[in-house]
């Protein structure tokens, strides 16, 4: 039975089985990043739930662990209401348009070490670019719904993402100066050898920077703006329902991982242990567990989303003026610093990440 | 056809039916949704030229920053683009005329013997187009690097002496000075005697 | 180097694929009773008065205009990080000033207030 088949594979053409093995690689991405979004939801809604000192969802299975998969059948037999007054083609793209872009920023993620679908010279570069699609989605949404407050939203949302957006290039651009390389592995493997040569020592400002902008690109909390319930009601999506709206819930969460994942491989080493280098690694049987390993990223990635939970519970929303002041005047200004900063180190031979 | 060629005509039926639509379709959302397709699949293109850097860059710089200007413009101002279209026969010989030189000029600078395509550049493995543009952008060619930046300010102020307007009248809190206001400005704590504890001194 | 960006390739086309079958499930498996209110724009309650593609204050246009600028600045910033041990010192002048003038047009910025918010 086995032979055959391998029989069989060796019998197709090369062409078809490389993009098999491909579509196989991207099924192992997608099925577990769509499971971590369902439970990022539940999750979010315990940790805000006994933050605030109440249950959470505690029905649905035991503890509520069957939540999200109860949202998940409910908002797919839920009607999809296309408003009379909107363009059909585009109210019903934009939701697609959000949603690919995140999924395919995924694509060079490395997830341990040579673990990675696209091992691309340019890898950040092309996320950087890839996530700076999911604001048309966004723009496009807004004006497709041609309701008041999806418009108002749509507004607030292209401008406050495009301002953050500049902070982060200039962040990505300090850890490159470090890393001296586009590509994740190599921007990760440069902070190989032992918790200290993490990029988030030297670099604590940019670090600092850069996950403040990937919260205010995402439109979490605190910067949520573009879906203040008070203000705008439910801001861009507020015309869509059932599915389409689940499809820019997805595009979310989806995001949100991913600036998890990204803050994590740039400043804490990825798929680095903090252990690397010490006694403990050598512990027979247990000692692969501190060793290196995607566990240490998923570890990290679950922390940091953890900080976008904790935001949520903990600050009160931003007004627009102020998420913009806070954009251009200061984080701006931080990594323009930070950069001259690095340049002189540099320029001295000072360079305590190499 | 090798599959890198099968790959080359998707792409380039996809750019040119994509640049068709930009000039043909009448709602100009729809225009601006071609021009991103047309973009992205010249990306493609550049891509397959192994020009990396450009590729990605012009999907960054030009999707991601100026259409997002573009569709700006045109879903805000609402422009209603009837009345635009009315000199389209009066214009027709100005716009041929353009395009003839254009099309001229284009063909002039690739037949010139310095563009020469037979040259096909077989690259290492651990070649890095980004890296190969560092190397000479900021070394070489720094002059041009220089005036880049000036033309980048200039039009910084050219953008902010079109569109600044300030309105009059218009009441607006400072971030700045909300935020650097201490406990002490805005409550001032009095310690007095509840009543109960006086009563209770009293009894 | 291209077949590197084959599985990228390959993920664009998932990823468009899966969002718009999801979206085709989510339209046949609900169910579809329209009636006006349903479909007329959420306005809390009230008959919309006028069309909802209103004119915006122009400050929205200038952010969009400032931001291509820096975006640029930052495809710029990308190829000389990952040089820098390879150009040396010049290359770090050559950039110092490339920012140091890109700094003036920030502080001009600043300073008229083209940051501000009203």
């Amino acid at each position: 039975m086995i032979e055959s088949l391998i029989s069989f594979w060796a019998s197709l053409p090369i062409a078809l089985t490389t993009v098999i093995v491909i579509l196989l690689k991207i099924v192992a991405i997608i099925l577990p990043l769509i499971l971590a979004v369902a439970y990022t939801t539940y999750a979010e809604r315990k940790v805000i739930g006994y933050m605030q000192i109440r249950m959470g969802p505690n029905r649905v299975g035991p503890k509520g662990w069957l939540q999200p998969i109860a949202d998940v059948v409910k908002l797919m037999f839920k009607e999809v209401i296309i408003p009379e007054k909107s363009s059909r083609f585009v109210f019903l793209f934009a939701p697609i348009m959000v949603l690919a872009p995140a999924l395919v920023a995924w694509s060079v993620i490395p997830f341990a070490d040579g673990m990675v679908l696209a091992d691309v010279n340019a890898g950040l570069l092309f996320v950087l670019a890839i996530t700076s699609l999911d604001v048309f989605g966004v723009i496009l949404a807004g004006w497709a719904s041609n309701s008041k407050y999806a418009m108002l939203s749509a507004m607030r949302v292209g401008a406050q993402v495009v301002s953050y957006e500049i902070a982060m290039g200039f962040a990505l651009v300090g850890v490159l100066m470090a890393s001296n390389s586009l590509n994740l592995s190599d921007i990760v493997n440069a902070q190989a050898g032992g918790i200290d040569n993490w990029f988030i020592w030297p670099l604590f400002g940019l670090f600092l920077v850069y996950f403040i902008s990937g919260v205010a690109e995402t439109n979490r909390a605190p910067f949520d703006v573009a879906e203040g319930e008070s203000e705008i009601v439910a801001g861009f999506h507020v015309e869509y329902a059932g599915m389409a709206f689940a499809l820019f819930f997805l595009a979310e969460y989806a995001s949100m991982i991913l600036i998890s994942a990204l803050t994590s491989l740039m400043f804490l080493g990825g798929w680095l242990s903090p252990f690397e280098g010490t006694f403990l690694v050598n512990i027979p049987a247990i000692g692969a567990l501190f060793d290196s390993g995607i566990h240490w990223f998923l570890i990290k990635i679950m922390i940091f989303l953890f900080f976008y939970l904790w935001f949520r519970a903990t600050f009160p929303r931003y007004r627009y003026d102020q998420i913009m002041r806070l954009g251009w005047k200061i984080l701006i200004p931080v990594t323009i610093v930070w950069l001259f900063g690095e340049m002189v180190a540099i320029g001295l031979g000072w360079t305590p990440w190499a | 056809m090798t599959f890198e060629q099968i790959i080359f005509y998707f792409f380039s039926t996809i750019l040119i039916s994509g640049a068709l639509g930009v000039v043909l379709v009448r709602n100009p959302v729809y225009a601006a949704l071609f021009l991103i397709l047309s973009f992205f699949t010249s990306s493609a293109i550049w891509l397959m030229l192994e020009a990396e850097f450009l590729g990605i860059t012009l999907v960054l710089v030009y999707v991601g920053a100026v259409m997002v200007l573009f569709l700006f413009v045109i879903m805000m101002l609402d422009i209603n683009m009837d009345p635009l279209r009315e000199g389209f026969v009066k214009m027709m010989p100005l716009a041929a005329l353009v395009a003839i030189i254009i099309a001229a000029e284009i063909v002039l600078v690739m037949a010139s013997p310095s563009f020469n395509f037979d040259q096909s550049v077989v690259h290492a493995a651990d070649y890095s187009n980004t890296k190969a543009i560092g190397n000479i952008l900021y070394t070489e060619y720094v002059y041009p690097f220089e005036i880049a930046a000036v033309i980048l300010v200039v039009a910084i102020i050219a953008a902010i002496a079109l569109t600044l307007r300030r309105r009059k009248g218009v009441k607006h809190q400072n971030p700045s000075k909300q935020i650097r206001t201490k406990r002490n400005d805005r409550v001032r704590l009095v310690k007095m005697p509840s009543s109960s504890t006086q009563n209770r001194a009293g009894e | 180097m291209l077949e590197a960006y084959l599985p990228i390739l390959v993920f664009l086309g998932v990823g468009f694929v899966l969002a718009t079958v999801l979206l085709v499930l989510g339209l046949l498996l609900g169910p579809n009773r329209s009636y006006p209110e349903k479909d007329s724009p959420f306005e809390c309650g009230f008959a919309a008065f006028e069309d909802s593609r209103i004119k915006f204050d122009v400050r929205y246009y200038l952010v969009a205009i400032l931001f291509i600028i820096f975006d640029l600045e930052i495809a710029f910033l990308f190829p000389w990080a990952i040089v820098l041990d390879k150009i040396g010192v010049f290359g770090l002048v050559s950039m110092g000033i490339f920012l140091g003038i890109l700094i003036l047009g920030f502080i001009y910025e600043w300073k008229k207030g083209a940051l501000e918010w009203e």
